[in-house]
């Protein structure tokens, strides 16, 4: 992350829509649900032969994603500050 | 794209199409799938909304974001009306204020930005966000240009 003025804007000063939202701080990463969830409204209502249990599907949509992409993410932080460090060392 | 086999033999629909581009989920409400069409264009105009809410219109850029424009492209006009917010307000300096930023050649004079511009993951991330908005309404789209109108469709989904 690249230090900027603006990255330590505080929210109560944040014009929405024109300016970037400040002070994510490390919850940043929380805003892959709404992606996810966006993607996968968009993506049920094309794909699906029926759109019966509509929101239903969503849900489970962007719950396998999310657990899909945690994982991910646990697998790199395993990888890199464990697997390789102990490479290193031995 | 439903799995039916019958849909292959289908005529391309390249107005519904084109106004799916004009207003994401537009083909599909054309074609008489409006519950479709309106649950795409809520997914999609929410996802490039919600891009600009997180990262300002900044993170819509054609001349300097050009290949992040080619995917926010795909939502249609709205990305265009975004890179013109950005470039009317915050380039002019009628919203924020311009300041100097340090230029690439030592003799050049120093380029003019908008106080508003920054390097900030929320700006990543608006522009992921307006991105793949683009991406998925190119999806939509597509699904509109095959998909059988609402007619001959057995009253799939006419809700």
């Amino acid at each position: 992350m690249i230090p900027t003025i603006a990255f330590s804007t505080p929210m109560i000063g944040w014009i929405p829509f024109l300016q970037p939202a400040g002070s994510l701080g490390n919850l940043w990463w929380l805003l892959m649900i709404p992606l996810i969830f966006g993607i996968s409204i968009a993506y049920r209502a094309t794909h699906d032969a029926s759109i019966d249990q509509f929101w239903t599907r969503v849900f489970v949509f962007v719950t396998k994603s999310t657990l899909a992409m945690g994982s991910l993410a646990l697998v790199m932080y395993l990888f890199v500050y464990w697997i390789i460090p102990n490479l290193q060392t031995n | 794209m439903t799995n039916d086999t019958n849909q292959l033999d289908e005529p391309l629909h390249w107005g519904a199409a084109f106004f799916g581009w004009i207003c994401p989920g537009l083909g599909q409400i054309m074609l008489g799938h409006r519950r479709r069409g309106f649950l795409a264009m809520s997914g999609i105009l929410g996802l490039f909304l919600c891009g600009i809410f997180i990262g300002g219109v900044d993170c819509v850029d054609r001349r300097e974001d050009p290949l992040w424009f080619y995917a926010q492209a795909g939502s249609g006009p709205i990305a265009f009306a975004a890179d013109w917010a950005n470039s009317a307000l915050l380039k002019t300096g009628k919203v924020g204020e311009l300041i100097e930023s340090p230029p690439s050649n030592p003799r050049a004079p120093a380029p003019l930005v908008s106080s508003f511009k920054t390097v900030t993951v929320a700006s990543e991330i608006g522009t992921l966000y307006c991105a793949l908005a683009g991406l998925m309404n190119i999806v939509v789209l597509l699904d509109a240009l095959k998909r059988r109108p609402i007619d001959r469709a057995n009253g799939e989904d006419a809700r």
